[in-house]
């Protein structure tokens, strides 16, 4: 599959990105790592008439410690972030996520911008567009109803990042730029909770930095996945505690992490976040695993995290 | 004399052995194609750019089943840079098939398509751009038909026909009964009967396909990844109306073939009637998603196995039924349909054995041959071998060594076996795995298994079955050998050199091969049914000891010592008794270019097979040359909460008769092991009725290097009495039963049978509930 004539771009500064993308609104995408965006194009599920390739930011390419925030800009690799120590000490869900992304090659070329605001994906949507338009196209492509799930009015496709998850349970933020100025925003606001349109950002706001709280934490992630060498996961499952007040999050089913709160003094807390998980989840048949399977899984997997971190092992 | 009286006399021979003080054979050496593969020197299909080159693009069915009233291409070619559009209104109304009886393939249909991906009309342009602009503009005009996916569903009264001459959507059926089943399940101490399925894998070569085709003055050049250039010539002359030496299939590397690029292509039609229409040449290169889907796969299978034994674990009597979903077209089909029984009878010895194979027709992409066909039935009959094993209280390997098949005895269907035996590879496997010591101590969630199989070593194609080889020895001593052999990836072209290297005296540096090249070598199989190295090696060996002999009666002259006192060694002619009297080769090569007489060697070889053998009226007689023996023992852990497997150990060993380069051949086992092994936890191709849901590398989980478990490969030398130096093939057994291996390992972890393939962990889950739903 060849890639579409589009016109390039590689500006220096974000205020030069954000112009050049409004002027050629709706037919304009950003490209950081390009590993989720390049396949887009070549399926033909985003048709975009320029690319603004944002690498050239020097400004998004630097991790930054201060007392307060652990600063990350949105051109960070993979790679790089999980090799910095501060996250490797003190962040290990995180460390455990960034280590689960993809694989190693991939790792180094994807950006953790670009992971978390990767597009969701489905079996029946990630696909040429021969492939759809012989099938029909689906909601998320503009049909009227879901190829998934038969006859639905809803899109269901997952939202497969491994790092936001993780991210969530950190208390992470994100600077968005746009044409208004920017604005900080806790990670998961910027999440609409609808599978084909998965994200609340402003036409042509570009995610900058994402800011870390400054903190140790104990946590971990876990997925489940068919193939360890590189897989997106089926199911997610992200903690991070820090003086006895925890954060648990789901990924890799529907359209955003679903998170909860809980309290490591309280009793059977594990139980309790693990069924309100499990409740909560809603799998249908759209990846290679079973829907019921990956339900039960994210009880089984919020199980094993909460006896790691109760010091039992996973 | 009887074919037996003569089996009888070749394996007396056997036993008393063949080993010989070789310098080359049997050692471990750097591959001859190596340089150009890790320098990327190395040009596939591809690459290939010729002058005025166009690029082709090919117009696909949406439609699961449908009428085609009407195709009009004449749009595309309005566009500019557009130089020729063709459908099947332009072919010449042949259909394809690989016997006389299965031909129902035409390359661009005109009647109906009968799968998601078939190719319809096709264009060349001068740029991917063009070309995909105009195949917007072709009209196709379909009544859509109802279609049917399910092979089971295909042979219901009522089903949706697919083929007007295949009634009930029967492609294939394989009928075989020998002996007398019932009175056997009747004496059976214990008959088991249990239902088997797996999904059918894609071939997953790394090299999606692409052809090249050049029509020039009535001669039409073609580049394609093929596994068997003169069979595919063949066929296109067939399906061009062109003569068969006008049709020119060139040598060309390859990204790998595991049965699936044997027979000839839609894109290779397509691109040559392109290019006839052009005047150009016309490269058709496919997505990996266009590959999946419009290029033979591999079949969904059902297996129902019963089994009757004694009760010292006896094997009384089979019953097979297996069906096989083969999609639109028949391909491989009696082949198919069979080869799952065979690899499972030339390993084991049944008095009574009733088999019947179906390969049925439906409405999914065309489903072809493949190394590690048959899954379904051998993991099958594996596992319930196991299981009746525990019934009786013996181990699973005393079981498989009692039934095992061994040197001189007859396969159900009466073909020889003239070496080896099921039972050392077995020993041999265990030993290693440590099988006594952990089947049936090992703690809970851990598993060993083991798998076996025997292989035929070529199996019949008719004259097709024969390979010839041509050698010339050049005024600087060198020496240039010709053959049809093919190689796509598993060093084939490597082992002929290697042979040439030792029968000649010449380091294989000095040997150039000029192979699968259908105007410039002989007739060949192939690589296709492990035919390789057992009649290409031989040809060449034979070429090779021919022009050996000839430079020895030279040289006898010119030392004045006997031809037998003489060797070739390291490029030079040398006096065995007296090894300072001796002579460059060269010198040997130039003295006969002198008399006018030049060094040439020519050596054929066909198997001894029972040629009147057919796949579906005559099953019976010698189906191969020889046969191979394998066993692979899988070790398994298994996480009960979330169902995934883990691999740490598997061992596998290989009768190869000789390893001609060992390195090769535990090359080829190693891959078989994640082909087969790994593959049965992670691989199968996933349908929502006809659309392919995974065809892409990413949902389509072919295993990882770093997903492989240890592995240790045995090699086993059987020698046997007609492969080249003792050689059969270098490794398939271990494509059919490293599967086994696994199912057989994961069955014996959770104490339950498994049921389906592959062992996903969705699967594993229902399993261990099974379990405690049975207690």
């Amino acid at each position: 599959m060849i890639l579409p004539e589009f016109e390039y771009k590689k500006p220096k500064v974000i205020k030069k990105a954000l112009q050049l993308f409004q002027a050629n609104r709706g037919d304009a995408v950003y490209l950081s790592g390009g590993t989720d965006l390049v396949p887009r194009i070549k399926q033909r599920l985003e048709k975009p008439s320029i690319v603004i390739d944002l690498k050239n930011i020097s400004s998004l390419n630097k991790i930054e410690l201060s007392r307060s925030w652990l600063k990350i800009g949105a051109n960070v690799t993979i790679y790089e972030l999980k090799n910095h120590p501060f996250v490797k000490d003190n962040l290990p869900a995180l460390a455990d996520s960034l280590e689960a992304t993809a694989c190693e090659t991939i790792q180094m070329r994807g950006t953790i911008g670009g992971n978390v605001l990767q597009n969701t994906r489905c079996l029946f949507y990630n696909k040429s567009d021969e492939w759809r338009k012989a099938k029909g196209y689906c909601l998320k492509m503009g049909g009227q109803v879901c190829n998934a799930v038969k006859g639905a009015k809803m899109c269901f496709a997952n939202y497969t990042s491994d790092n936001a998850p993780a991210l969530i349970t950190l208390e992470t933020q994100v600077r968005l730029s746009g044409v208004d100025g920017s604005r900080q925003i806790p990670l998961a606001a910027i999440f609409s909770g609808k599978s084909d349109r998965p994200f609340t950002l402003q036409p042509g706001e570009i995610l900058t930095h994402i800011f870390i709280p400054a903190n140790k934490t104990r946590g971990c992630y876990l997925k489940i996945r068919v193939r360890d060498s590189i897989d997106y996961p089926l199911v997610g499952a992200a903690a991070s505690l820090k003086n006895g007040n925890g954060c648990l999050a789901i990924g890799g089913i529907g359209a955003k992490p679903l998170h909860f709160d809980f309290d490591e003094t309280e009793d059977g807390w594990g139980e309790r976040i693990a069924r309100e998980a499990a409740s909560h989840v809603t799998p249908v048949a759209n990846t290679v695993l079973s829907p019921t399977y990956r339900k039960k899984m994210v009880y089984v997997l919020v199980k094993r995290i909460v006896r790691k971190l109760s010091g039992e092992g996973c | 004399m009887t074919l037996s009286e003569k089996i009888g006399l070749r394996a007396t021979i056997t036993q008393g052995g063949l080993m010989e003080n070789h310098k080359v054979i049997g050692q471990r050496v750097v591959r001859s194609d190596y340089l150009a593969k890790v320098t990327g020197q190395a040009c596939y299909s591809a690459d290939l750019k010729l002058p005025g080159m166009l690029v082709a693009k090919v117009l696909r069915s949406p439609y699961a089943h449908a009428r085609i009233l009407a195709i009009d291409v004449s749009p595309a070619l309005k566009i500019p840079g557009v130089k020729a559009a063709v459908s099947g209104q332009d072919g010449y109304g042949v259909k394809w098939g690989v016997f006389r009886y299965t031909q129902d393939h035409d390359m661009l249909p005109t009647d109906k398509v009968r799968y998601v991906g078939e190719d319809v009309a096709a264009v060349a342009a001068i740029d991917e751009e063009t070309a995909l602009e105009a195949l917007h503009a072709i009209k196709v005009e379909y009544e859509p038909l109802p279609a049917v996916f399910d092979p089971v569903a295909a042979m219901a009264p009522d089903a949706p026909q697919i083929h007007d001459a295949y009634p009930g959507n029967i492609n294939v059926h394989v009928h075989i009964d020998v002996g007398d089943v019932e009175s056997a399940f009747r004496e059976s101490f214990i008959v088991r009967e249990d239902t088997f399925r797996a999904a059918g894998e894609a071939y997953a070569m790394m090299e999606p396909y692409a052809v090249v085709a050049h029509y020039n003055s009535g001669y039409l050049d073609f580049w394609m990844p093929n596994a068997g250039p003169h069979v595919r010539a063949k066929a296109l002359s067939n399906l061009l109306q062109i003569p068969l030496n006008r049709v020119r299939v060139r040598h060309i590397f390859s990204g790998g073939a595991f049965g699936g690029r044997s027979e000839v292509a839609p894109g290779d039609f397509i691109t040559a009637l392109l290019s006839m229409k052009s005047g150009k040449p016309v490269k058709l290169v496919l997505s990996r998603e266009e590959n999946a889907i419009s290029s033979r796969q591999v079949h969904d299978i059902v297996a129902t196995i019963k089994t009757g034994v004694k009760q010292d674990g006896t094997i009384l009597a089979k019953e097979f039924k297996a069906i096989y979903n083969g999609g639109a077209y028949s391909s491989t089909g009696p082949i198919a349909a069979s080869i799952p029984y065979y690899v499972y009878e030339e390993a084991y010895r049944f008095p009574n054995v009733k088999y019947d194979g179906y390969r049925v027709y439906t409405n999914k992409g065309i489903r072809g041959m493949y190394g590690c066909h048959g899954r379904a039935f051998l993991a099958g009959n594996e596992v319930q071998l196991d299981m009746i094993a525990k019934d009786l209280g013996i181990d699973p390997m005393d079981i498989r060594i009692k039934n095992g098949l061994t040197l001189g005895e007859k396969t159900a269907t009466k073909s020889w076996i003239t070496s080896g035996n099921l039972a050392e590879p077995t020993q041999k496997a265990a030993e290693k795995a440590g099988w006594s010591s952990k089947r049936g101590k090992l703690p809970k969630n851990k598993g060993i298994g083991m798998g076996c199989v025997a292989i035929m070593t070529g199996f019949p194609m008719g004259f097709r079955s024969s390979s010839s080889c041509y050698v010339k020895l050049n005024d600087d001593g060198h020496a240039t050998v010709v053959t049809g052999i093919v190689d796509n990836g598993q060093g084939n072209d490597s082992m002929a050199v290697q042979i040439a290297s030792e029968i000649l005296g010449l380091p294989m540096e000095d040997i150039n091969l000029v192979s699968a090249d259908t105007e410039v070598t002989n007739l060949d199989p192939g690589a296709y049914s492990q035919a390789a190295t057992f009649a290409g090696g031989n040809a060449v060996k034979k070429a090779c000891e021919h022009a050996r002999n000839q430079i020895l009666a030279l040289a006898s002259e010119k030392l004045n010592e006997a031809v037998e006192d003489l060797d070739l060694q390291n490029k030079m002619v040398i006096c065995r008794k007296n090894p300072e009297k001796k002579m460059p080769i060269s010198w040997i090569t130039r003295e006969a270019f002198f008399r006018a007489k030049p060094i040439a060697g020519i050596g054929s070889y066909i198997p001894k097979i029972d040629f009147d053998r057919e796949w579906i009226s005559k099953p019976f007689g010698q189906m191969a040359g020889t046969y191979s023996f394998g066993t692979s023992v899988a070790e398994v852990e298994i996480d009960e909460e979330t169902g995934k497997i883990t691999m740490p150990h598997f061992v596998t060993a290989h009768d190869c008769g000789k390893a001609i380069n060992p390195m090769a051949v535990e090359g080829q086992m190693e891959g078989s092991v994640q082909q087969a092994g790994v593959a049965a936890i992670t691989e199968g191709n996933l349908w929502d009725e006809g659309f392919l849901l995974n065809p892409d590398l990413l949902e389509y989980k072919v295993p990882l290097a770093c997903d492989m478990p240890d592995i240790e490969t045995i090699i086993v030398e059987s020698n046997d009495p007609e492969g080249p130096f003792g050689a059969k093939e270098g490794g398939l057994t271990v494509r059919m039963n490293a599967y086994s291996a696994v199912a057989c390992a994961v069955s014996n972890a959770l104490g339950v049978q498994f049921s389906e393939l592959p062992l996903t962990p969705d699967r594993i889950l229902e399993m261990i509930e099974k379990k405690g739903g049975d207690k």
